[in-house]
């Protein structure tokens, strides 16, 4: 069975990247456009593991992963940050806020990969 | 999909966030503190920097990258965005669309332009700007800490380079693999404890112990001492903590990056086996832990593992197909996303706002090739003319056809019509681009003529065709400079009148009666009649004693050559004048009129169709020729009678409308259709309204009808002929002439049709 | 004691024992409280640790009161967790007769 990723990033361009570079590994991809999004296909996508971005509109990376957190049922799916915030106080934040890794933009297909490796069984 | 089309859809959603951040700036200018605008704002710099990296479009990012630090003390409040900050920001965000059209098309920018503006974003950012006055002393140091740290010594040149490094966490330490020369790897002795907070993230013990015996032959002794008993555990704490002995070639810093996303939830010690005793192992049962635990990730379809980098993504060959029911299926569920939205947060009604714009935005759409639309918008065109002649014959050849037939044609001609109109929704698009475009220019203009300018723009979202869209930026690019060049005056000069030293444009766009209507309005000092009057006599263009109203003498500035600037500016100026922009609106089937009022300003009225495909028209006979005139251009129609027609002069003719006099033109005689003048009592007379405003009465032989008519260009089938904008296919198969009202208007006031006076090149 | 005599109940672990379910697992555990129990774990696919360490305290507990707590069958996957992460079914596994 396929391992199931769901994308949450507001930029088109990245969305793709992250399409093209899932499918190629093997992932089945589902994507969402920013955190509400994200929280609405939730049920549906029934992921394995989450990729989100910081800074979308609507609702940002923090409150999507608190949301996800929240929730009884996907609270204890493996979330990735993808985001270009570099500096440590970002990447705090989305720890506190329950997320379980990062990568950073301008990800790297092999890092991208290795990286939900490591969080997924 | 590989990476090119990728970049494609990069630099057209850098197109959007450039929109975005424009129109954000705009509003932040126009004073809306709603913190999302400011985040917009910033995201929009953000996901254009995003992009630009996994593009390796290192201009582009530095400077994104300078620029966002910026906005980020905007948005955490260290700075305020008084109207100077964002007149920096306004021209770096000039400066980051012509970065990414560069980046796209090659060539080349102003790289002291780009420079200057690093320096002062760097500035600003630093808090060398005039600071906030609320801001508490306090929070001056922490202003300072996004700055990229070269910044803080004024001298540097180009300080973002060095303070912009994307910290991305390396890899490479796996990168040999196995195959390298296998020096006495050494025993690390780590002590691994985790919290409970490092289960509730998601991350899991037995996964970061998976990645760690991939590094190295390995022995682990799980520590369950601290565990309670089932009654009085809490299922979801952490008790177990774990002595791991480990033997690997790939170093400590390997080790520690298994832990990486762990670090903050657990306790580790990592040692090597020197710097303890030997012993300390012993004490402990350790139990050896094969190599491979294949078993935990044979899940996916086998690790991707450390490779070959971008050819996975370039090279692998997803189906198109694939791809694309992935994006429809997203797409599907964004459509979904507005209705829930609203209850879910946003308890601010400016948020509430913002939510159902983000929701519209994010509207089902999908990208067609124009060629396809194009192609498509012709057979439909072709579908119209078929439908007419189908009717037209079925009533010739059965003058007394059932109604059943009757009533399937007319069914059918309805059906045709909507079918058309929904074709030409496809092309039609909000002026917005065009609009926002014209901001910069704005700018631009008033940076270089020392004015102070502000831009209004409504009806941004009213939609037109994209090609009339794509034509209309010329002109109104130059009539924008026209009017800050030579409409509004110098600030000191507002000041002496009483006027608000900054001057306004107002530029807006809105539907009415099937056209779109763009107006142009300024406040400056409106149009100096005595001078265009004196000019035209000097340019032999009207009698020394003409009596003309104030509208005729406005309207004169679009005479060819004509430019009243004392010394042609080398910006507005260029060679062209406003007879240039008449021109190209005509040529678009559109009219152009200006009204002024002194020391108030001057408006520009345009008035466009909204597609170039198809026309509403009536169906007239001249001399025997079947001619089309545009329903548009017509007031009324009315049948002379021989008391209403007055002569004067040699040969002109006025008709007396309701107490009013307007001259009467001649259809025939002016496209020399016929040698001798028409009996106006035997025709009928179309009250058009040219767009000087002024009306005039078009004599024609007889009306036959009125219809669409599908518009097919006489320059691409056969050549330009004055007085014709463009022809169609009637019903009945004949080819009927399309008239151009103005060029037929002006000819009657005696200029003759010249052909190169471009008329209308529709089609 | 009647503890004694009463035949061992079975319990069989879910596919996925992840952070939802140790829970659901404790919860199950302490159900079954006073008599032996017989753990099949041949549907797992996952185990993460927080199950582990439920089912451990349950081995603890099982042991203080002297009553059966053994593992009839395991899946690979459950096998092979519990290796990695260093912690010892052996003497917990059903001795086959």
């Amino acid at each position: 069975m396929k391992k199931k990723v769901l994308t949450v990033d507001d930029s088109r361009t990245i969305r793709n990247m992250l399409l093209v570079t899932l499918n190629n590994a093997g992932f089945e991809t589902i994507q969402a456009e920013d955190g509400v999004e994200g929280l609405e296909v939730l049920e549906e996508a029934n992921p394995d593991v989450i990729v989100t971005d910081i800074n979308m509109p609507r609702l940002d990376g923090f409150g999507f992963i608190e949301g996800v957190r929240r929730n009884e049922k996907y609270r204890a799916i493996p979330i990735l940050v993808l985001t270009t915030e570099s500096d440590a106080e970002k990447k705090n934040r989305a720890r506190q806020a329950g997320a379980t890794g990062w990568i950073v933009k301008p990800f790297d297909p092999t890092k991208l990969i290795d990286a939900i490796e490591r969080v997924t069984a | 999909m590989d990476m090119n089309e990728i970049k494609e859809i990069f630099f057209q959603e850098c197109e959007e966030q450039l929109a975005e951040l424009e129109s954000g700036l705009l509003r932040l200018n126009d004073g809306d503190r709603d913190p999302e605008t400011v985040n917009a704002v910033f995201r929009a710099v953000h996901s254009i920097k995003g992009g630009a990296g996994a593009f390796g479009l290192d201009d582009l990012v530095s400077f994104a990258h300078v620029f966002e630090t910026t906005l980020d003390c905007v948005r955490s409040n260290r700075l305020e965005p008084t109207q100077d900050v964002l007149k920096v920001m306004l021209k770096s965000a000039d400066v980051l669309a012509d970065l990414t059209n560069v980046a796209r098309d090659g060539g080349s920018v102003d790289q002291a332009r780009s420079k200057q503006l690093i320096r002062e974003l760097e500035a600003l950012a630093n808090g060398e700007a005039p600071p906030a006055a609320e801001a508490p002393a306090a929070k001056a140091p922490a202003a300072k800490a996004p700055a990229p740290k070269a910044a803080a010594p004024a001298p540097a040149p180009v300080p973002n380079e060095e303070g912009f490094v994307p910290v991305t966490f390396s890899f490479d330490d796996f990168g040999g693999e196995e195959e390298e020369v296998i020096m006495v790897a050494p025993t690390y002795e780590i002590s691994f404890k985790p919290k409970s907070d490092l289960y509730s993230k998601g991350n899991e013990a037995a996964l970061l112990l998976r990645d760690l015996s991939r590094l190295g032959e390995m022995s682990i002794h799980c520590n369950m001492d601290a565990l309670p008993s089932l009654e009085q555990m809490d299922p979801e704490a952490a008790y177990f903590s774990w002595k791991i002995s480990i033997t690997s070639d790939k170093g400590e810093d390997a080790i520690r990056a298994v832990f990486e996303f762990a670090e903050w939830d657990c306790e580790l010690e990592i040692t090597t086996a020197e710097d303890t005793s030997a012993e300390a192992g012993e004490e402990l049962p350790m139990q050896p832990v094969p190599f491979d635990l294949s078993i935990l990730d044979e899940e996916p379809a086998g690790p991707i593992g450390i490779a070959e980098e971008e050819e996975q993504i370039a090279a692998a060959a997803v189906s198109a197909a694939e791809v694309a029911s992935n994006v429809v299926q997203i797409a599907s569920a964004a459509s979904r996303a507005p209705a829930e939205t609203k209850a879910a947060a946003a308890p601010a009604a400016a948020a509430a706002q913002n939510t159902a714009q983000a929701a519209s935005a994010a509207g089902q759409t999908i990208r067609v090739d124009l060629d396809r639309v194009d192609r498509l918008i012709n057979l439909v065109g072709e579908l119209v003319i078929n439908q007419a002649m189908l009717s037209q014959s079925v009533i010739e050849n059965d003058a007394n056809g059932t109604s059943s037939i009757n009533m399937g044609l007319e069914e059918l001609q309805q059906l045709t019509r909507e079918i058309q109109d929904s074709v030409m929704a496809i092309r039609a698009q909000p002026v917005k681009p065009v609009f926002q475009r014209m901001a910069r220019t704005v700018r631009e203009i008033a940076d270089i003529t020392g004015k102070s300018v502000r831009l209004i723009t409504e009806g941004e979202n009213t939609e037109v065709d994209k090609t009339v869209i794509d034509k209309l930026a010329e002109p109104l690019t130059h009539m924008i400079r026209n009017a800050v060049d030579h409409g509004l005056e110098m600030p000191e000069k507002r000041i002496a009148q009483g006027k608000n030293p900054e001057g306004t444009v107002r530029l807006t766009a809105k539907h009415r009666s099937g056209r779109i209507v763009i107006e142009l309005a300024d406040d400056g000092a409106g149009i100096n009649r005595e001078k265009v009057r004196q000019k035209a006599i000097d340019n032999d263009l009207i009698a020394a004693d003409a009596n003309l109203s104030d509208e005729e003498i406005d309207n004169l500035i679009f005479h060819a050559g004509f430019s009243t600037a004392d010394k042609v500016s080398d910006l507005s100026g260029r060679g062209v004048g406003m007879d240039v922009v008449k021109r190209s609106i005509q040529a678009l089937g559109g009219r152009i009129n200006i009204s002024s009022k002194p020391g108030q300003g001057s408006v520009f009225t345009m008035s466009l169709p909204l597609t170039l495909a198809v026309l509403d028209g009536m169906v007239v006979t001249v001399a025997g020729q079947t001619l089309v005139v545009p329903l548009t251009a017509i007031v009324e129609t009315l049948q002379p009678e021989a008391s209403a027609i007055h002569s004067f002069g040699a040969s002109q003719r006025l008709i007396s409308i309701r107490n009013s006099f307007c001259p009467l033109v001649d259809v025939g005689r002016i496209l020399n259709f016929r040698a001798t003048q028409a009996n106006p009592v035997e025709g009928v007379a179309l009250l058009v309204e040219s767009e000087g405003g002024g009306q005039r009465a078009l004599m024609v032989d007889a009306i036959q009808g009125q219809r669409q008519v599908v518009i097919k260009s006489l320059e691409a089938n056969y050549t330009h002929v004055p007085g014709i904008a463009a022809a169609t296919i009637l019903g009945d198969g004949r080819v009927a002439l399309i008239l151009d009202v103005d060029a037929v208007v002006s000819a009657s006031r005696g200029q003759p049709l010249k052909p190169e006076i471009s008329l209308a090149a529709a089609g | 004691m009647a503890a004694k005599k009463a035949a061992p109940k079975k319990l069989s672990l879910a596919p996925v024992l992840d952070l939802n379910e140790a829970q659901a697992l404790h919860g199950k555990l302490m159900g079954l409280r006073g008599s032996g129990v017989v753990i099949d774990a041949s549907a797992v696919e996952r185990v993460g640790t927080l199950c582990v360490q439920v089912l451990m305290a349950g081995a603890k507990s099982w042991e203080a009161d002297s009553q059966a707590f053994t593992f009839s069958k395991v899946s690979d996957a459950f096998a092979k967790t519990t290796q990695l992460i260093g912690v010892n079914i052996d003497h917990l596994m059903a001795k086959e007769i």
